[in-house]
């Protein structure tokens, strides 16, 4: 345990050498082709390099651009412009781009009508089951609630509310007051079957998705309409390696931060997006939702009444082999990294975090209740009878969320049966009394018959017949 | 000279620019909406007219074979005019969905709407609550948009068809507990009766006692065998009852490791003075002592 846990230590100050803000690190790729537009970002490169982040600017032409060195992530976090011409180029394709997340790299992509997404982009969405509108310069527009100082007349400037919780149960990264500006932004629907992606924010009811092209004609038949538009949304690997589309890479622009807009017919307000951002990028970088086991541990309860037999084994930790209807408890530590260092995770009161006892299907499936709280972590544990059925079994934490990084646990124990001189003695089950008692009056029986066989004297009459009939025949 | 010229112009202009900032606020008129059912021919089935900004009060019952039709003719002002987004946008309150059904529009600003079950959304259709319709005319520029209730939904559907489960997508979340049932442990019968049965198999042994000295039985060579061959009938006797004793303490304390050497002895102990014992029995035999 001790070991265990100066690691533990080492480990961690292993990581914060490595990383300043982000729990993975702090190299941050950025693919800019037209070097000009800098300078349009100059608040959100600030915002980042505040956060210890490393950038580095690359043109997607950069023929000896890598993202993997010797094998390794060469940038832990890339954040995607979109490229003036039909791809990013064969240093980016789709499937660079993939391995990138597979291997664990975060991933910002930045869209914009302006400048089209190129298909090879949408082709890499749709891995993701992410599809974007087949027109190339698609925009989402609202009439009800555009900006009216910046779009009075192309309403495609979109004032939005800072998203609210996902679901109930879902810790939200990206909430607070405040309104944001979406310029001119590519609207995206998420497939319904994968649970990896999940958005983060939706266009208003009233907004839709329109191709500029087709402006004078009315729209009959938009790519996707009200809530169902995504402008932003997220794609979380099971790796933990996060990808977020943003659709207005215009949201970032200095002039956005703060600006003043005004909805029709409403009063004038700052923009929210430099705070936005920040959440956005925190999140994306895995500043904020990553969730990390520190230690997990079980082992058999033994009540005080029964002395123990063998003492050593009852104290053991972690151990290969239960029995059936052994009591055990189960504990497992987890901290929540936030900004600069794990904090106690803390599950929301409508979510639970359970426990899995599983051979082939859960046997249990409880919820694990904090217990202890250290500096970094918080421990969970539950305590509950072994079932009465042997075989391989696993203890179980699968703990999926969206925007929190999974965690997934999996400890196999043998539960074996009761050995021979476990079971209660026959003398101890009232019903087996007749039989144990049959027994013995058999073996009792037995021996009068030994001692009667041997020295029995017969009777003088039986004698004397037996003594005659020997003459006659002889 | 110029200037007086201008001036007029410059007015027009003012005006204009004006009555567009006034009059600039879209909406329809001639609404219409009508519910057909499936071969009821012209005239059948439900139809009411819609009012800007005055929604029906009564749901609106749409049947499984029904069309819902919806006319209007937009409208900037008092113009007739196209505009480039006329919805009319469903709502389901209760699970915040919303789906939108574009109006297929003419240049005079007639726009007609068509909806029937196959268009709906499976979610959609099996919501039980009434879902509100709304109006949604709007475009580009100064022209305010016009987003109203229009009337409630219901659908009817039919028992006789069914509608496809919509299928549960997989999404991450709390699972429902699972316990354990355990298998109820062996139960023994009231003790009362073990303890009456028990008492039963133990009279036995009183009871075979009885009928061997009924019959005669006894003990009278004894003394006899024991003076002729004293070691082999005690070693036999013994034995035999140090096997039973073998017994009962592998019934209790003992393990097999331990019991089987003992007996083991014990047995080679009953063979041998077993042989010279029965020989001492046959001898009285052929006494004719028994």
């Amino acid at each position: 345990m001790r070991l265990f846990s100066s690691l533990c230590l080492l480990l961690l100050a292993l990581l914060s050498v490595v990383s300043g803000r982000s729990a993975v690190g702090d190299r941050v790729l950025v693919i800019l082709e037209d070097e000009s537009q800098k300078g349009l970002y100059s608040k959100f490169w600030a915002d980042l390099e505040d956060r210890d982040f490393k950038l580095s600017f690359e043109s997607p032409r950069n023929e000896q651009l890598s993202l993997f060195r010797h094998g390794q992530l060469a940038y832990e976090h890339l954040i995607l412009t979109p490229p003036k011409s039909k791809g990013y180029g064969p240093t980016l394709t789709p499937k660079i781009l993939l391995d990138y997340v597979n291997a664990g790299g975060n991933v910002l992509l930045g869209l914009s009508s302006e400048s089209g997404t190129p298909s090879a982009v949408s082709s890499l969405l749709l891995e993701f089951d992410i599809s974007l509108s087949p027109d190339k310069h698609s925009i989402v527009v609202d009439h009800f609630n555009y900006d009216k100082v910046s779009a009075a007349e192309k309403h495609d400037v979109l004032l939005v509310e800072r998203p609210g919780q996902l679901r109930p149960d879902v810790v939200n990264f990206f909430g607070g007051e405040g309104t944001l500006a979406v310029p001119r932004a590519v609207g995206q629907t998420l497939g319904p079957a994968i649970p990896l992606i999940a958005p983060i924010l939706k266009a208003p009811m009233t907004a839709y998705a329109y191709n500029p092209g087709e402006e004078a004609q009315s729209v009959e038949e938009p790519f996707a309409t009200g809530s169902q538009l995504n402008i932003v949304s997220a794609m979380q690997a099971r790796n933990s390696a996060r990808f977020t589309v943003l659709g207005s890479l215009e949201m970032l622009q200095d002039k956005w931060f703060g600006a003043t807009v005004q909805l029709p017919g409403g009063k004038t307000s700052k923009t929210v997006n430099q705070e936005f951002v920040k959440q956005l990028t925190e999140w994306t970088f895995q500043e904020v939702g990553v969730l990390k086991v520190f230690s997990v541990q079980h082992y058999q309860i033994t009540t005080a009444s029964e002395p123990s037999q063998n003492t050593t084994q009852i104290w053991e930790y972690n151990p290969e082999m239960y029995r059936i209807k052994n009591d055990v408890k189960f504990s497992i530590e987890i901290g929540q990294y936030d900004r600069t260092h794990y904090v106690p995770f803390v599950v929301p009161d409508t979510d639970a975090l359970q426990l899995e006892f599983t051979m082939l299907s859960p046997f249990h499936r409880l919820p694990l209740t904090p217990s202890t709280t250290t500096d970094n972590s918080t421990i969970y544990s539950t305590t509950f009878t072994t079932p009465d059925q042997h075989g391989i079994f696993a203890f179980k934490v699968n703990y999926k969320r969206p925007f929190l990084t999974p965690i997934e646990e999996r400890h196999q124990v043998t539960v074996r049966h009761f050995a021979h001189d476990e079971w209660p003695r026959s003398w101890a089950i009232t019903g087996a009394w007749p039989w144990v008692g049959g027994l013995w009056s058999v073996i009792v029986g037995f021996l009068l018959f030994v001692l009667l066989w041997l020295y029995s004297e017969p009777p003088k009459e039986e004698i004397e017949r037996r003594r005659a009939l020997s003459v006659s025949t002889s | 000279m110029r200037l007086q010229s201008l001036l007029p112009q410059v007015c027009l202009l003012l005006s204009a620019l004006q009555s567009g900032a006034v009059a600039a606020s879209w909406t329809f008129a001639d609404g219409s909406i009508s519910v057909a059912a499936k071969g009821a021919g012209v005239g059948g089935g439900f139809k009411e007219t819609l009012t800007p900004s005055k929604p029906l009060t009564t749901p609106v019952k749409l049947g499984s074979a029904d069309t819902l039709k919806v006319i209007l003719t937009t409208q900037e002002g008092q113009s007739a005019k196209r505009p480039h987004q006329a919805f009319l946008l469903l709502q389901d309150p209760a699970k915040k969905l919303d789906v939108s059904y574009p109006f297929s529009i003419k240049e005079s600003g007639k726009a007609k709407v068509e909806l029937s079950h196959k268009d709906l959304p499976l979610q959609l259709l099996r919501s039980s609550y009434p879902l509100s319709a709304s109006i949604v005319i709007a475009s580009f520029g100064s022209a305010e948009g016009y987003n109203s209730k229009a009337f409630p939904l219901t659908i009817e559907l039919d028992p006789n068809v069914p509608i496809p489960v919509a299928e549960k997508p997989l999404r991450y979340g709390k699972l429902p507990e699972i316990h354990h049932i355990f298998r109820p442990d062996p139960q023994s019968p009231n003790v009362v009766i073990s303890l009456v049965f028990l008492g039963a198999v133990l009279a036995t042994v009183p009871a075979l006692l009885g009928a061997f000295l009924y019959l005669g039985g006894n003990i009278n060579h004894l003394g006899k065998a024991l003076s002729s061959a004293p070691v082999s009938h005690t070693l036999f006797l013994g034995s035999i009852v140090g096997i039973e004793g073998v017994f009962f303490l592998y019934y209790t304390v003992w393990n097999l490791f331990k019991t089987l050497p003992v007996l083991l002895a014990l047995g080679v102990v009953a063979f041998l003075s077993g042989s010279r014992a029965l020989t001492e029995v046959q001898e009285r035999r052929l006494a004719g002592l028994r």
